[in-house]
């Protein structure tokens, strides 16, 4: 699944619209807004502060230096959610991508962020990334269960290593996701020793 | 009773079998025709000369060993020297053209179109979906099974996940295929 494929609009559980689009600059504002009016308990699980403009203007860096690939879902001009898959371009890990997702309360159980993730996997898997991850806190137990039907399992679990806002610690768990078996399920089919056809 | 026998020639490993399966499989399943495949391979899994026999035609096909091609389809130089000779007269050959020289031996009235596969499937990410650049080509060129039926068989065909690139990499082909076809009509 290419960039070039959006915008994509799906229709949430709820019935409603919702547009997904590649982050653009012209978004920052929009994502801002988005972040900012995210309630104090949802921000206690986000790695960054997200509410402040040196994140957003360094997060629109790194979207347009490619080493992040972010999606934003809008309706009524509004966004909603947003999804980001983070990758190194270099080093040792640069077959690896790291999916970060978060969507607005009334937007949830609705499948919005499984249409998010979804759609990373698929760029993600396009774009040559090998394997995926994505770190949840022990009690995003929703999070965790999006993750598991796109075929991520748990790898890791970090015993209170993430301190959130008001101080308190808790597990991190890494799912991954080895999407490499889908490419290498395609060169298989590719063998050309097929003595079950023809 | 419209026939049309294809022969799909390359190396193990370029998904030569996969490819002719596709076109028997679009145009039997999904496009109210007959097909037959039959693949020849050799020994070693990767590299070794490979080809798959397809038949298709409007009426059940009694006799399924294609002797003399109407349409070849052709991956590999190797291939192109082997299966040339047998080539129907008027017949066509479509061609991956990095990786096959036809000039000087195409057989009077023969028709060849070539297509560079390799590169489109790499600008799309993956070598790997070449072959199916070839099945979208075949479609777009001789319009022997319509394009739905294509896409049917390529989704019902390739792996779970790999769906998205190889229809990216099919409409390459396809759409490459009929701009050629309109050039050379």
């Amino acid at each position: 699944m290419a960039l070039d494929s959006f915008p994509v609009s799906v229709t949430v559980r709820d019935g409603t619209l919702v547009t997904i689009t590649p982050m653009q600059p012209a978004c920052t504002n929009a994502l801002l807004a988005f972040y900012r009016h995210l309630p104090e308990e949802d921000r206690r699980v986000l790695r960054d502060d997200v509410t402040t403009t040196d994140w957003a203007e360094g997060f629109m860096r790194k979207v347009e230096a490619k080493e992040v690939v972010s999606l934003v879902a809008k309706t009524g001009g509004k966004v909603v959610g947003e999804a980001s898959l983070y990758r190194t371009l270099r080093g040792w890990t640069r077959h690896v991508g790291e999916i970060r997702v978060t969507v607005a309360a009334p937007y949830r159980r609705k499948g919005l962020a499984t249409h998010l993730c979804s759609a990373l996997v698929k760029i993600a898997t396009d774009l040559g990334i090998e394997k995926i991850i994505v770190q949840v806190v022990d009690n995003q137990v929703g999070a965790r269960r999006i993750f598991e039907k796109l075929g991520f399992h748990k790898e890791a679990v970090l015993a209170h290593h993430v301190m959130d806002i008001a101080g308190m610690k808790r597990d991190l768990i890494v799912l991954a996701n080895d999407v490499s078996q889908i490419w290498a399920a395609m060169e298989a089919a590719n063998q050309d020793y097929a003595p079950h056809l023809g | 009773m419209a026939k049309t026998e294809i022969r799909v020639g390359g190396l193990g490993g370029q998904g030569v079998i996969l490819c002719g399966s596709i076109i028997g499989k679009a145009a039997a399943i999904y496009g109210g025709k007959h097909a037959t495949l039959i693949q020849a391979f050799g020994p070693e899994a990767r590299g070794s000369a490979c080809s798959a026999q397809v038949m298709v035609s409007d009426d059940v096909i009694g006799y399924p060993y294609v002797k003399e091609p109407d349409i070849l389809v052709l991956m590999s130089q190797d291939a192109f020297t082997q299966f040339i000779p047998k080539l129907k007269p008027g017949g066509m050959v479509l061609y991956e053209n990095e990786l096959v020289d036809p000039d000087g031996h195409l057989p009077p009235g023969a028709r060849a179109v070539g297509v560079p596969a390799t590169r489109f499937a790499e600008e799309l990410g993956r070598r790997l979906v070449l072959n199916i650049v070839m099945v979208g080509f075949f479609a777009g060129v001789t319009g022997l099974v319509p394009i739905e039926a294509v896409e049917k068989a390529v989704r019902d065909s390739v792996p779970k996940g790999t769906e998205d690139l190889n229809m990216k990499a099919l409409r390459k082909g396809y759409d490459y295929g009929r701009q050629q076809a309109t050039l050379n009509n």
